[in-house]
Parts: structure tokens; C-alpha cells; sequence
């Protein structure tokens, strides 16, 4: 049986109807784990979900996850699970406490099958730099591509059909960058929308929690069990959560769309912008109205040199605790200074190194004024002009990334406004905390690539209206490496 | 040449409160290390802080006392330092935005001064450290204490002042039921900032930080030593080197801890995950207005309406517990100063003498009011009400079951009544009439004697032996 092939919504119709049981679905699960050959997988839960598939007997045909095997972005606690980070700081920490997301989804009965890859402390975008190397993309037999990152192994995992959803997090494009080249779609609601609790900070102010799915539908039902206000985070927001699936629509007469003139000039990628355009034509056709806006080009060049001193500065102070004190390897020392270099030197890779030392100097009493200081105004210029777009329409839509996905060692020109701006564009929804949706739009030879619709604060019933019916537009629903036609 | 000592206050209050600053692990001192402890205490990651709002209204509470401005907006910020009592690798505290600004609190000492306050802020506590030879043990009970922290302005002048002022704050914290004030324990601890400057001038002199005093003496004896070692110094033209020097108790000298070079860059930015939080002004208000009445009102209620003398008031402060045992009673009777007596008197002298705290005093405020009530109304002799407090106490019984146990019945001090029974007592001696016609002052005894046998020992024997003079006065 290949069931995993199915969505969320599928599967859970055959549970219900018993043609298949979740003990059954897990397996299936953990042998597609076990022979994945994209280094998606921290570590594969094999023991503790045979015992939860086996607990569940009775479906209930009101709850879409009763049974439904996913996999964890390995920088979300979970109880008794070794959780990592794809860190060596962090290696042989087992958290005493389940994420707030992970406990949702253990209470409504899903099954955890993995914790999967990221880049090192998900601080980077290419799923190249995790302590268990690279991990690739399953659209590339030849592994000669990258998934992206940071949620890379959550990628991989939904690309591959080894289990419908995964959880991932986003802090830059986390999610919504290797959605797009893994075909998938991956979503971010607004800030403080789902909790964090339990998700190991990189950047709080930055930090989003968000998943994988295979469809629009499975991307709201999951909304509507992990939105909600938690007591343990206090910026998790009080705002009421909406029925999320039952509001999707295919009527979007009127919606008023807007396309940020500036990234789509910057893509040179003729695939991508005959795709793009033709999704605009058909979202046209069926009565939606698109306008191009403009944002200045100096602060869409900005976007990135401001993430990286917001996001190492508070990823240096986020990250002070993994000292060796505490938990991961310890190391003897005459002093404590010898014991927390030791643990720090051994344990982060150079490139987090470099980040803790970039962000170090941002905060320096002498360098927060010009750099950190002035980058939370560049933010804040960031915020306002999109705020005041989106005072004017409903969505933002854009292609999600410049080109498919690139090979591996393939360096983009980083002062390119193809890198600054198509490139990372996407940081505006971390900046703004607005709910953020990628999903494929087309494939160039056999690299599917995606399109990224941006609402406002808790708009994010709008955002996956306008998202389903750019899903019924390009055909691409149930996309994977099992099921694309390429 | 004359010195003037620049001192300035930090102070840190460790907050009885029931859960952590940002944790819901409970606060409590004393108990089994490593045992009130939840994931955040110890930065696991994925932990998130949460307001602890008890603190907030302790702070308020405080800073109010202290004639602060309090800020609308709580906003907390990172202080980033490494160091191994340091779980998160940061503190969570107050640096731009400090709950409470420019207050003040007025110390007397020979004459009263004003102190100003610069800041109160509240944050969390490390992990305790227990230092060994070649290792040292954590205890993660403390992480996360909530504190606040109290900064003087440079206005204080000698170690006698600063005494005082600590006084003074260490009973506002008492009695707003914020701390337990306890600077042998920790809960109040203060670091010194002193320096010397010639007398007139304005400019300061270079600072020397002093820690670990740990008695309202010490700060007194600290500052009392650092005062004429740095005014040695500049006599003898050597130089003040800025430095931290910590005081220590057997010679009852200030050593040096370490030379201070540049101070240490603390990188703070604004806790991103603690969104600022609008305190409403009714919110303040409430907190302010449900504040346990401060040991300043009380002395203000005490030496005012209630008439107490300055030493009964003063005794009474000197512990929160042994005010509210007063108050209680107060409110059971009005005659104030003779509970203060009371209370000053019999009741302090039981307690010491038995080392026991008020609160496990037996005899409870209102039955002390009821007694104290019985000797005011000539009910009972004083003598009688010492014998009955005695009574209860041995017996563990309340003042009636003391009284009949006693066989002390209620004086009769009812003047018809009494003189009844003089009008008896002389138709039946009428000789002891002429005795007293004849100046023999002892047949007033005998009369009185006889009243009282008549009476079965009820009469108030004063007010008996007035009339009866007045009686036979008559005759």
C-alpha cells in the first residue's frame, strides 16, 4: 500500500473508514524514514511511535490527525527525545518538556515518526550546515541540489512523501524558501498566532513556528489545531481563532492583490516569470483585481544586512545558555570560563562562530546606536511601508525565490539584486510577523519552484483563500516526489 | 584638610513571592537544594519567561512608598554576561524603562535628611553558588527569585545615614509584605559606593564599591572604616584605586576583591520575548491602595488618634508581626494606651523570656484587649489582671475560664451598692465611728475589712475606701 502518497485529509478519510490503521500508516512511515536518502532525519522515533500507533484503535471521524504520522524539525523539544538542533553543543540533550505545537498535536493523536535535519541552530538558509551535513533534495536523484533551509529535513521529509506534514520553523524564509524548492506548501502564520514555547529560539522577535503540507486544506486544518493563545508564551496572541478550512473558498471575485514591482524585476529566471505571470493572468480571470506596487529599491537592499544584524544579535544572546554547563557535552575545567569556551569551541560550528561574533559586535555599547539601533529603524521603515500596502489590499503576491533550487556550493553574487532583493524578499513577513504562505507554481525541467502570498496580522483565513485558489490554478495539490509528473 | 564622604545605595530585595519572577516554580528559602526548580530555571532551551504579576504589584507597592514615578509601560531588557551562576547566559531586568524613578526617603540622624532615590527595577536572581576547594555546586532553587533593585542617588554622608536609610527600606519591604527583609539570609543585600571629596567642592572623588555586608552594623562599620582608610590615603597623597572591596566581619576591615578596569559591556536590548506591557492606571492604583499599611502610617495612626508615647509606639514597630498583634487588639477595645502597655510590658517580656515569636503567642489580641478592658473599667485591679494573664498563660485558658479559676468575681463599683454596705458596716460599729471621730486611723481599716467580708471581697477597695470617708465625714 502506498498510503503516504495521500494528504492529510485523504489518509485521515481511510482511517476512518478503516482501509488502513495508524499502526499500519506508521510503519509505512518508518520504513519510508528508513530508506531516505536525503540526510533528512536527526533521529527516527521508531520505538515511541510504534507505541502510540498501537494505542489507537477507535478513529474519530471529527479529528483530521487521530493517527496521522509527522515529523518534527529537530529544534522543538520534545519529552524524552534527544533534540539537537543539528548542533554538537547540543548533542545527548533529552528535554524534559514537549514543544506547546508538539503537545497539540500528541493530544489530538498524531503520531511524531522524526526529528528531522536543519541547518546548525536553524541559522542559515541552505540545509548544508548541520552537524549531520548536508541534506538534499529528493527532486534531485543526484543530490547535487539543495533543499534549503534552515527547516530542511522537514522539507525533505513532506517532499518525499515520508510523512504528510512536518513542523518547521522560520526566522528569515525558514519554511517558505525550501517549500518553494521542494514543491511544497509551507506556511507561517502571523507572529505570536501559534506558540513558541518549546522551539528553541534563534531569533525571538524574528521567529515563527510553521509546517509542510501537500495541500491548502491540510495547511488550515493544521492551522486550526496549533492557533490559539498559550499561557507559557506570553506573546502568543489572544485574538480568536477562525475555522480556517471551513472559510477556504474558490470564490475570490473582488480580492484585491497586490505584486511588489521591485522583486519581480529583480528575477531573471524566464521560467519562473512566465509562471508567475500566468498565474497572475488566471487569478485575473477569475475576478481577482492585481496592482503593482512599488517599495524603494534602498530599502528592499537593506532587508538583508538589517536581518543579519537583528538576527545574529539576538541569536548571540538567544543562545548564551548552551554553555556545557547545564546540558550537552560538559568539559573539565579549572575554571568556569574553561569549561564554557571548551563547550562553546568544540560545540558551534565556524559559521555560528561568525554569527555570535557579528551579533556580539552589534550590541556593543559603542556600535548599538549605528548598527543595532539603526536596523531596528530600517525594520520599523520596513514594517510601515508594508503595513501601508497592505492597508490597501489583501495579499502581497510574489514568486518565492529568484531560481530553483541551486546547487550545492552554487554561491549567488551577494550584492546581485537578484540575491538582495529576490533572494530575500521573504524576510518582510518575519519583519512585519505577517502570516506568510509559499506554494508551487511550476517546475523548471525537474526543480518545482513556488510563488509567496503575504496577509496581514491575523488575516490568515484571506491569505489561504487567495492560496487555494493559486493551488486550483496551477494544479499542484498533493505535490511530491511520488506524485509529480516531471 | 576636611573630607565629606559621596555615598550611594544599591540594594536588592529578594520578593517572598509565591512563584519566580518568569517561572512558575515555587519561592521558597531553606529547602532541600535543586528542588523548586522548572525548565526555565535553567534555560532549557525552548523555555519562555512569563510576568510574574504579584512581583509587579510588590514593586509598585514599593516604589510608591518611596515617592517614585512609576512608569505605565513594563518593559524588561537583557543584561548578556557569561558567568556559571547564570543560567540563560543573560539576566532578565530593568535598564531603560525602570519601573520606579526619582524618589526619595527622608533619614534621620541627628537632623532629618533627604535621600534621593535614582531608580527601582525589578529582575530575577541567579543560582546560588556553594564554592568548594576544587569545585563548586549549583543550586537552581534561587534562579529566577524575583528582586528588586534600589538605587540611591550619591546623597548619603556617613555610615550612620546610610544605616538608617537601609533601615528605612528594609521596613518599607517589611511591611508592604514584599520581603522578609532578612539581611543575614540574603534577602536584603546592599552594595556600597563611596568616596571622598574635599569639603566644598563638587567634584567626586574616585568611587570604591563595597560588598557582602550582610547587617545594618556592618554597612555602619564598613562605611566607618572605608571613610578613614580613604581619608588616610589622601593625607598621605596616595591615590583612591577604583576597585570593589568586600567587608569582612572578623577584623572589621574592607579588603580588596578586585581592581576595576573598564567596566563590562553588557549589551542590553529590549527581552523580545516580553512584549511591553500597559499597566492601567487603575491597576497601579489598586496596588497601591491594597499595600499593607506601612510602619510610617502606623506610627502616624499611633502617635496621633491613639495617643501612644513615642517609646510604645517606637517598640512596637520594631516588629511587623508584634504591630499587627497590637492592631488586632486595637481594634477589639479603645483604651490604646494601656494596650500599648500591655503589649510593651507583659506581653514583650513573656515573648522574650520564652523566646517565642508573637505570632505562636497564645493569649490572642482580643482577649488581651477584653482584659485590658476589665482593669480600665475597674472590673479588676491591675494586680488581679497580672495574676489572670499569668493564669492564662500557665493554664493555656481564656481571661472568664482564668478569672473563675482564680475566684476573681467582678468588682462591684456601683457607688449605691458600696454605700449599702458602709451604711451597714458603720450601724453595726458604732464604736469604730468614734475611733475615727477620735483621729484613730485604724479603725478605717477595720471598717473597711468588714465591708469587704460583707461583701464577699467584691467592692472596689479605692473606691470603698472614698466613700467611707465621705460617709463618716457625714456622721
Amino acid at each position: 500500500m502506498e498510503f503516504l502518497d495521500l494528504t492529510i485529509r485523504e489518509l485521515h478519510n481511510e482511517l476512518v473508514k478503516k482501509t488502513v490503521t495508524p499502526l499500519e500508516l506508521v510503519r509505512e512511515a518508518l520504513l519510508r524514514a528508513k530508506s531516505d536518502a536525503n540526510n533528512a532525519f536527526e533521529l527516527i522515533m521508531e520505538k515511541e511511535a510504534l507505541n502510540l500507533a498501537s494505542k489507537l484503535k477507535e478513529p474519530e471521524a471529527n479529528n483530521l490527525f487521530w493517527g496521522i504520522p509527522f515529523a518534527i524539525k529537530d529544534n522543538f523539544s520534545t519529552k524524552d527525545v534527544a533534540t539537537t538542533a543539528s548542533s554538537n553543543i547540543l548533542n545527548g540533550y533529552v528535554p524534559v518538556f514537549d514543544a506547546a505545537v508538539v503537545k497539540r498535536l500528541l493530544d489530538a493523536k498524531a503520531i511524531p515518526i522524526a526529528k528531522t535535519t536543519l541547518d546548525e541552530l536553524a541559522m542559515g538558509g541552505s540545509g548544508t550546515t548541520g552537524h549531520l551535513g548536508t541534506t538534499y533534495n529528493p527532486y534531485d536523484r543526484k543530490r547535487e541540489h539543495l533543499i534549503g533551509g534552515s527547516s530542511c529535513g522537514s522539507a525533505a521529509s513532506v517532499a518525499a512523501s515520508i510523512v504528510p506534514f512536518a513542523l518547521g520553523s522560520d526566522t528569515g524564509d525558514s519554511i517558505r524558501k525550501p517549500a518553494s524548492y521542494a514543491g511544497l506548501v509551507g506556511f507561517k502564520p502571523t507572529w505570536g498566532r501559534i506558540s513558541r514555547f518549546g522551539l528553541f529560539p534563534f531569533a525571538t522577535s524574528l521567529d515563527h513556528v510553521g509546517y509542510f503540507t501537500r495541500s491548502i486544506f491540510d495547511a488550515a486544518s493544521l492551522l486550526n489545531i496549533l492557533a490559539g493563545r498559550d499561557d507559557e508564551d506570553s506573546t502568543s496572541s489572544e485574538v480568536p481563532v477562525e475555522d480556517y478550512t471551513r472559510l477556504l473558498t474558490t470564490d475570490i471575485r473582488g480580492a484585491r492583490i497586490a505584486v511588489i514591482k521591485e522583486v519581480v524585476e529583480s528575477i531573471y529566471d524566464k521560467d519562473i516569470g512566465a509562471a508567475f505571470q500566468k498565474t497572475l493572468a488566471s487569478l485575473r480571470a477569475r475576478g481577482a483585481h492585481i496592482e503593482y506596487v512599488s517599495i524603494d529599491r534602498k530599502l528592499l537592499e537593506s532587508l538583508f544586512p538589517t536581518y543579519i544584524v537583528i538576527s545574529c544579535a539576538e541569536a548571540t544572546s538567544n543562545n548564551a545558555n548552551l554553555d556545557g554547563i547545564k546540558f550537552g557535552p560538559h568539559y573539565e575545567a579549572p575554571t568556569y570560563e574553561g569549561t564554557i569556551m571548551q563547550a562553546r569551541t568544540k560545540g558551534f560550528s565556524e559559521l555560528i562562530k561568525r554569527r555570535f561574533v557579528i551579533g556580539s559586535f552589534c550590541l556593543m555599547k559603542e556600535n548599538q546606536e549605528v548598527l543595532f539601533l539603526r536596523a531596528q529603524k530600517i525594520r520599523r521603515m520596513v514594517v510601515e511601508k508594508i503595513t501601508a500596502i497592505l492597508s490597501d489590499f489583501d495579499v502581497i503576491f510574489v514568486p518565492a525565490s529568484p531560481t530553483p533550487a541551486p546547487r550545492i556550493g552554487e554561491m549567488s553574487d551577494r550584492l546581485s539584486d537578484e540575491y538582495l532583493i529576490a533572494d530575500n524578499h521573504m524576510i518582510i513577513g518575519n519583519f512585519a510577523g505577517l502570516p506568510s504562505i509559499t506554494l508551487p507554481i511550476g517546475f523548471k525541467k525537474n526543480l518545482p519552484f513556488g510563488g509567496n502570498i503575504t496577509g496581514s496580522p491575523f488575516a490568515e483565513a484571506r491569505v489561504l483563500q487567495i492560496a487555494k485558489v493559486v493551488e486550483d490554478i496551477s494544479g499542484f495539490y498533493n505535490l511530491s516526489t511520488r506524485t509529480a509528473k516531471v | 584638610m576636611n573630607f565629606e564622604a559621596v555615598i550611594g545605595l544599591e540594594i536588592h530585595v529578594e520578593m517572598k513571592t509565591r512563584s519566580k519572577m518568569f517561572s512558575s516554580a515555587p519561592v521558597e528559602f531553606g529547602v532541600e537544594p535543586n528542588t523548586l526548580i522548572v525548565p526555565n530555571d535553567m534555560a532549557f532551551p525552548g523555555t519562555m519567561p512569563t510576568v510574574n504579576r504579584q512581583a509587579v504589584i510588590n514593586a509598585i507597592r514599593v516604589a510608591d512608598a518611596l515617592h517614585m514615578q512609576i512608569d505605565e509601560v513594563l518593559v524588561f531588557d537583557r543584561k548578556n554576561y557569561f558567568y556559571s551562576d547564570l543560567p540563560k547566559g543573560y539576566q532578565i531586568t530593568q535598564d531603560k524603562r525602570p519601573i520606579g524613578r526619582n524618589g526619595h526617603l527622608d533619614v534621620k540622624t541627628d537632623v532629618v535628611r533627604t535621600i534621593s532615590i535614582e531608580r527601582l527595577h525589578i529582575e530575577e536572581d541567579t543560582c546560588k553558588q556553594l564554592h568548594f576547594s576544587d569545585y563548586t555546586l549549583l543550586d537552581y532553587n534561587r534562579s529566577g527569585v524575583p528582586l528588586i533593585e534600589i538605587v540611591s542617588r550619591p546623597d548619603i554622608r556617613s555610615g550612620d545615614e546610610a544605616m538608617k536609610y537601609v533601615e528605612a527600606i528594609r521596613s518599607v519591604v517589611i511591611y508592604a509584605d514584599v520581603s522578609d527583609g532578612k539581611m543575614e539570609e540574603g534577602s536584603l543585600r546592599c552594595d556600597v559606593n563611596i568616596s571622598l571629596r574635599p569639603l566644598g567642592s563638587a567634584k567626586l572623588g574616585t568611587k570604591v564599591e563595597v560588598k557582602n555586608l550582610n547587617s545594618l552594623a556592618n554597612i555602619q562599620r564598613a562605611i566607618d572604616f572605608e571613610v578613614r582608610r580613604q581619608e588616610r590615603s589622601l593625607l598621605l597623597g596616595q591615590p583612591i584605586v577604583q576597585e570593589t572591596r568586600r567587608f569582612d566581619e572578623a577584623t572589621r576591615e574592607t579588603i580588596t576583591m578586585r581592581i576595576k578596569t573598564d567596566a563590562v559591556d553588557y549589551k542590553y536590548f529590549t527581552e523580545p520575548n516580553l512584549t511591553p506591557i500597559r499597566l492601567r492606571r487603575d491597576f497601579i492604583d489598586e496596588a497601591i491602595a491594597s499595600c499593607p499599611e506601612l510602619a510610617e502610617t502606623k506610627a502616624r495612626r499611633y502617635l496621633g488618634d491613639q495617643g501612644l508615647s513615642e517609646r510604645d509606639a517606637s517598640i512596637i514597630l520594631q516588629s511587623k508581626d508584634l504591630a499587627q498583634y497590637y492592631d488586632e487588639a486595637a481594634r477589639c477595645t479603645t483604651n490604646y494606651k494601656a494596650l500599648a502597655n500591655w503589649v510593651t510590658g507583659e506581653v514583650v517580656a513573656y515573648l522574650n523570656k520564652k523566646s517565642i515569636p508573637v505570632e505562636n503567642f497564645f493569649i490572642s489580641p482580643s482577649q488581651l484587649a477584653l482584659l485590658v478592658d476589665s482593669i480600665e473599667r475597674k472590673d479588676i485591679s491591675s494586680k488581679q489582671g497580672r495574676d489572670i494573664f499569668a493564669e492564662m498563660l500557665s493554664t493555656t485558658s481564656s481571661v472568664k475560664e482564668a478569672r473563675e479559676k482564680l475566684g476573681i468575681a467582678t468588682q462591684i463599683s456601683d457607688e449605691s451598692i458600696i454605700i449599702t454596705y458602709i451604711s451597714e458596716a458603720l450601724t453595726a460599729f458604732p464604736e469604730s465611728v468614734e475611733d475615727y471621730r477620735d483621729g484613730k486611723d485604724r479603725a478605717l481599716g477595720f471598717l473597711i475589712g468588714q465591708i469587704m467580708k460583707k461583701s464577699g471581697g467584691k467592692v472596689n477597695p479605692g473606691l470603698t475606701s472614698k466613700l467611707l470617708v465621705e460617709e463618716l465625714k457625714k456622721r
